[in-house]
């Protein structure tokens, strides 16, 4: 083969995350090794445009790319802003409202003006059909085919575009679901008709209604969006495979995505965190913790042991009002603080930071763009972390004395304490309450966050991860290459992925490894079939198990990886056992004594792609002399001369002490006096924090 | 008689520390007691705690002050502090020692029932005691009679004065035997222990690891200028209240003895500039039955009332908030009963004080305070044995939500836990078919329910409950007669309803709202029905194409739109004449703009006004509504 016809071969892959601000785009160059990046303004009418000109800033042509990759907020957005499809939801007779009456809790419990969830779907569109399953799936009452032709009909005759069904335990025994889905595709061809046990086999009614209801919700506008893609995609001449990024990290291919939607909501955040996942396999890493700062919201996620710490279900819209989603994700919690959160004081003169924020429009004081309120990042820029005249490559210039003006009159005055100690002040409190959205995964999980390295990315990151690390005494902070498009390098090395969850109450003791062998071999056989067209090659196909466990009498159970020889062994005592470490290690305390039984039986089916092999950099000469700016930092009274180095001109190798600053288009990495950092043979920065 | 004088705000600086350093403190409250709850939460044996949310954790300061609360239970807001506070008393500072575990459920401590059991231990830094951290949880069973009622604090079960359960460490292992001997299931006993005792010590940790992070002084100064601050909040909302003399009026149905015999609750709150006063000195006094409920209780009402008026969303829970208030309440009052009289149900009356403070401040606050809401838990007690192996179970069946007042600007919100407990969540169906033998056959909101009005109350919910294996069961709910009522001309929301259906027989309902001890056979089935909220400002200005859409989703039926809003329809069919609607509403509008609806339907002692007005055929308007 010659170098012409290798040139021409499909050899890239190209990842595109469609964030609410921008349009991240990272084409691979499987050949080179050169990883390509391309961002635009994301167009909410133009989604689909949007991408392909990012591709195309990044010098990539789709017709040379074998692999597209796709993460977006369309679902979530469509949820959020409620432009879904006319849905109507049928449920077991008697149980149309349990979707309206949820949980019945009110989180804000003094608040008279509290607000519960709002359905997506209204009362008159959600219909009872006559139908029942006991809890061991024997049916009480046979479902009335002729009553849901007669409701075809209807909603035919309503043009109604989406179809959800809930029947009461169709997670032990799913037939009437399976028979009335079929018969509404029978009579209402084109319409999208979804039911509830397809997307999560867990008993909690209101939250499998709410799920399936928000996957009919979405369905038709994520599966038009899709089809789109895939349409421009081809008049592109593409001739790769085209994967889209679920909120469990994992891949799945158009025809799932566009059936299972729901399973897409949170693919960028979780994308992030498979790269952070990568960051930790490239440098030998086991344990760290995913940190992602944005202009309104950190997030916190954790990888353990090489595996990302998945969770069971999401509020979209957060806990007191949100609508739950019940399917495996990844555990990433989040807090309202990034660089756009407000600082304003309080009556009776408390100091709060966030969680108002000044989003991108007005965004800070000093985008010059009509904001009057100081947040984060006027702070950065008071402070000397931020250059006026740099942010954004220097697209952006910044208004430091329009910052100094709002910060002097709405904090220090009031407060009667320096300029300079307000902003330090704002950073610091930002600092802890984003530390505390960091022990939400760790130290609540029963994890000492000081045992693990941070993978710090997203546009404010890099400023703020050595402040966050050195409140929970993390000893390393790693920013790793463009942490401005990490969700988009995530996906570059996510894998195929099926999850699986099954309810299945049984008491430990009287639990059949049979029984068991058969209803994980039914996930998993249905997880090989969903991956064998994009994976040919089987041993390329791995299977992790694991079991919900809890105390007889508990409600809450843990979820518990069971590794192949307990299942070889048939290992009932080992089972117990590693539930009783768990239970300890999260909750501080177990019973090995107490009885244990099952809820739900998990797995995992995962098809591994070929990755980018990670990019060792040469060792390239010397650093280039740095420039040198004032900055301050809460250790000094004064601002200090701190040198300011061009990420793109570090060579591997190269070592900078704190305190220092680190540019690269779109983020700033802070080194912080008492702190070292090198960087690292891939690229990122390694930074050992001072933890004196 | 006990009062409670509220502190002065203390000169300004007296609290001299970094406004930095005290949110930073102020965040890392808030997160311990949320660490606690959720630990506690995750790890409870028992429904009621995971899932009900009862329990409250929180951490007090050196005198037993709040210093922040995880919610868990509003009502609950008193009685933890008052728990610490009594085990200072009795213990005195220097009887508290490192790794001590005290505990206590004593009633007439806790305000509350025996089930409440609250531990407490004391953070030590160094040789000083710096606070506590305390939890209470409810236990599903505390001993005592199984079903019915009870006439005092004996017949409801163990109960456990104020000890250690360890000493330095080192466990009681007589205080454990009484326990597993007095309590049905002593494994789920045992293991909330386990819980609540590793949720206690897990606050303490954190406190101390701030202490460490920021320095003792630093700490305990960013707590008293957090007080202050939460306390300048509180002060400045009273203020914005015009001062004056403010009454109300409620009651309850009855204490489930003297059956039909209203119990008044009468409250009195006097504004004057930044302060509040509530007096509660005309509530009924403590009554036979199980309704009573201790002292530190009937101050929680005025503070979780006041909580809701002034700082709803201030966090942490702390007692600076309260410092603004003042409370009257003599010994010896339903809800400051005396020993030893039975408290078992002691959560029910509390609520519609809370509701009756709201409604004294109406005329004040119009646009602050909220109609009255169904205001009970709509619990019931059921026990029975597993077919399989025929052990004892005991569930909390019930929790099923219910409507709550309207607002201006907002209608009431539908199938809302009531105001006694906080982020308590139902049982899914799911769960309650797979762990008991029962089988729900229907969970639906109540249509018509909520109290008419510009804002209409929000919906009641409907749960049907079928035996499949016959179990005991027991409820008691209030408010059947005494309905949620409404304000500004708003109608009253439904009240609360128990019934049960045997065979083919026609459902059995129960006017007192009690079913004491009721066996249900295989087959039988109970329904219990929760109230709507009552309405906000006359029915007739609700917008017409609001109404349409009630109409359209079955919130309200054609009848009420007709009666109550004046709606008219178009002959023969279910569409709104929009054109003719206003002229109809207009012509009722003189009928009903002279009723004074917040007190025309209240009901008066010994009976029902509203019942009676409706007998007496009175108001023709009032007729067709109902």
């Amino acid at each position: 083969m010659d170098m012409q016809s290798a040139r021409d071969l499909p050899r890239s892959r190209v990842a595109a995350d469609v964030g609410g601000t921008f349009t991240d785009v990272v084409a691979f160059d499987e050949l080179s090794g050169e990883s390509y990046f391309g961002k635009t303004l994301t167009t909410p009418e133009h989604l689909v445009e949007g991408i392909i000109n990012a591709v195309h800033k990044a010098n990539t042509a789709l017709e040379q790319t074998r692999l597209f990759l796709h993460g977006t907020t369309i679902g979530i957005n469509t949820i959020i802003e409620r432009t879904g499809a006319l849905t109507a939801l049928l449920t077991t007779k008697g149980f149309r409202d349990i979707y309206e009456i949820g949980r019945i809790n009110r989180p804000e419990a003094y608040n008279l003006f509290f607000r519960k969830h709002q359905p997506l779907v209204p009362r008159s569109m959600r219909i009872e059909v006559t139908e029942r399953m006991n809890a061991q799936g024997a049916v009480l009452i046979p479902l009335d085919e002729n009553e849901i032709i007669a409701i075809a009909r209807r909603l035919k005759a309503m043009k109604v575009q989406a179809v959800a069904i809930l029947f009461l335990h169709s997670y032990c025994s799913p037939d009437h679901e399976i028979r009335a889905k079929r018969i509404i595709e029978e009579q209402c061809p084109g319409v999208f008709v979804t039911s509830s046990h397809e997307l999560s086999q867990e008993y909690r009614e209101f939250e499998r209604t709410s799920t399936v209801a928000a996957n009919a919700y979405i369905g038709p506008r994520v599966r038009s969006y899709l089809k789109e893609i895939d349409e421009r995609l081809a008049r592109e001449k593409f001739p790769g495979t085209f994967f889209v990024v679920q909120s469990s990290g994992g891949l799945y291919d158009v025809v799932h995505a566009q059936r299972e939607c729901v399973k897409m909501l949170e693919s960028g955040p979780a994308a992030g965190v498979i790269g952070a996942n990568a960051v930790c396999k490239r440098l030998g890493l086991a344990d760290a913790i995913a940190f992602d700062m944005g202009g309104t919201t950190a997030k916190a996620g954790v990888v353990l042991n090489g595996e990302v710490m998945m969770a069971g279900n999401i509020m979209i819209g957060g806990y007191a009002q949100g609508l739950p989603i019940q399917v495996p994700l990844i555990d990433i919690q989040e807090v309202g603080t990034g660089g756009g959160s407000i600082a304003r004081i309080e009556t009776g003169g408390g100091l709060r930071v966030g969680p108002q924020s000044a989003g991108a429009s007005p965004g800070p004081v000093c985008y010059g763009l009509g904001g009057t309120e100081p947040t984060v990042t006027d702070a950065n820029l008071i402070l000397g972390r931020l250059a006026p005249d740099r942010f954004l490559g220097g697209e952006m210039k910044l208004d430091l004395e329009g910052a100094k003006h709002a910060l002097q009159t709405k904090i220090a005055k009031p407060l009667g304490i320096d300029l300079l100690d307000a902003a330090n002040g704002i950073i610091l409190i930002a600092t802890t309450t984003m530390s505390n959205v960091v022990t939400r995964v760790t130290t609540e999980r029963g994890l000492d966050a000081g045992d693990f390295a941070m993978v710090a990315y997203g546009g404010a990151g890099p400023l703020h991860a050595g402040l966050v690390a050195r409140e929970l005494r993390i000893p390393t902070v790693i920013i790793p290459p463009a942490p401005g498009h990490f969700s988009a390098c995530g996906m570059l090395v996510a894998d195929l992925r099926r999850d699986f969850v099954r309810t299945w109450f049984k008491p430990l003791e009287k639990a059949g490894f049979d029984e068991m062998e058969n209803i994980y071999g039914a996930m998993e056989a249905e997880g090989r079939r969903a991956l064998e067209h994009d994976v040919a090659d089987r041993g390329k196909i791995g299977i992790s198990r694991g079991a919900d466990l809890r105390y007889a009498g508990q409600e809450h159970s843990v979820t518990v990886e069971l590794p192949a020889e307990i299942f070889a062994k048939r290992d009932r005592a080992g089972v117990k056992k590693r539930f009783d470490e768990v239970h300890a290690m999260r909750y501080g305390f177990n019973a090995p004594n107490e009885p244990a039984e099952i809820v739900s039986l998990r797995s995992s089916v995962v098809g591994y792609l070929e990755k980018p092999a990670p990019k060792r950099l040469a060792l390239t000469g010397g650093k280039r002399a740095p420039a040198h700016r004032k900055v301050h930092f809460a250790e000094h009274d004064d601002f200090v001369d701190t040198a300011v180095y061009v990420r793109s001109e570090l060579p591997v190798g190269a070592r900078i002490k704190g305190p220092a600053l680190v540019e690269e288009y779109a983020s700033t990495t802070v080194v912080f006096p008492g702190d070292e950092l090198e960087v690292g043979a891939f690229g990122d920065l390694i930074i050992t924090i001072d933890r004196r | 008689m006990l009062t409670e004088q509220p502190q002065k705000l203390r000169a300004a600086g007296s609290h001299k520390v970094d406004p930095v350093v005290t949110e930073i403190i102020r965040n890392g409250l808030v997160a311990i007691t949320e660490q606690m709850k959720t630990n506690l939460m995750r790890t409870a044996c028992n429904m009621i705690i995971y899932e009900a949310q009862d329990f409250t954790v929180g951490l007090f300061d050196t005198r037993g002050q709040i210093v922040s609360i995880g919610i868990g239970l509003p009502m609950f807001i008193r009685g933890m502090s008052d728990t610490v506070k009594a085990m200072l008393a009795h213990f005195g500072p220097g009887g508290i020692h490192p790794e001590d575990v005290l505990v206590t459920n004593d009633a007439f401590i806790t305000g509350s029932h025996l089930n409440h059991m609250t531990f407490a231990v004391p953070i030590f830094h160094g040789e000083d005691i710096v606070g506590f951290s305390a939890c209470m949880a409810h236990w599903q069973d505390i001993g005592g009679a199984l079903d019915g009622m009870t006439k005092d604090i004996f017949s409801e079960g163990l109960q456990m004065p104020i000890v250690k359960l360890y000493r330095r460490g080192e466990p009681s292992e007589d205080l454990f035997a009484v326990i597993r001997m007095n309590v049905r299931l002593p494994e789920r006993a045992m293991g909330d222990l386990n819980a609540q005792i590793a949720a206690t010590r897990l606050g303490s940790r954190r406190f101390l690891e701030l202490i460490e992070r920021y320095g003792r002084d630093a700490v305990l100064g960013g707590i008293a200028a957090i007080m202050d601050h939460t306390e300048a909040i509180a002060r400045e909302q009273v203020l914005s209240i015009p001062d004056g003399v403010y009454e109300a009026e409620s009651f309850m149905d009855d204490d489930g003895i003297d059956n039909g015999r209203r119990i008044p609750i009468k409250v009195k709150v006097t504004v004057s500039g930044d302060e509040m006063a509530v007096d509660l000195t005309e509530v009924g006094e403590q009554v036979k039955g199980f309704y009573n409920s201790g002292e530190a209780t009937g101050r929680a009402c005025c503070q979780v009332a006041f909580k809701c008026l002034t700082s709803p969303i201030e966090k942490p829970i702390n007692e600076g908030s309260f410092r603004p208030l003042k409370i009257i309440l003599p010994p010896g009052r339903v809800v400051s009963a005396v020993r030893p009289s039975p408290m078992r149900w002691w959560m029910t009356f509390p609520m519609t004080i809370v509701d009756t403070i709201f409604k004294a401040l109406a005329s004040a606050i119009p646009d602050r305070v909220i109609a009255a809401h169904h205001a009970d838990l709509m619990s019931c007690m059921i026990n029975g044995r597993m077919p399989d192996d025929g052990k004892i179970y005991l569930v909390s069946g019930g929790l099923i939500g219910g409507g709550w007042g309207a607002k201006k600007g907002q209608d009431g919100s539908s199938a809302t836990i009531c105001i006694n407990d906080g982020d308590t969540h139902n049982s899914p169906v799911e769960q309650i078919e797979a762990k008991y033998p029962m089988l729900v056959e229907r969970y639906a909101l109540r249509e018509d329910s909520g109290g008419a009005g510009t804002w209409q109350g929000g919906l009641g919910v409907e749960k049907v409950v079928r035996a499949v294996n016959e179990f005991m069961f027991n409820v008691q709910i209030e408010r059947v007669h005494c309905r949620p009522w409404g304000l500004f001309g708003g109608h009253p929301g439904a009240g609360n309803q128990v019934s049960v259906r045997c065979g083919n027989e026609p459902e059995l309902s129960f006017p007192s709202g009690k079913v004491l001890a009721r066996l249900l056979k295989a087959g039988e089935a109970y329904i219990l029905r929760s109230g709507g909220g009552g309405g906000y400002g006359s029915p007739l200005d609700r917008p017409i194409e609001q109404i349409e859409s009630d109409l359209r989703e079955g919130y309200i039926s054609k009848q009420r739109a007709e009666r109550c809003y004046g709606i008219v329809f178009r002959p023969g069919g279910d569409v709104v004449d929009v054109a003719a609607t206003p002229a109809r509403r207009a012509a009722l509008r003189p009928s009903y703009d002279h009723l004074d609806w917040s007190d025309t339907v209240e009901p008066q002692p010994g009976g029902n006004a509203a019942e009676e007005f409706f007998r007496a055929g009175n108001a023709a308007i009032f007729k067709r509504c109902c």
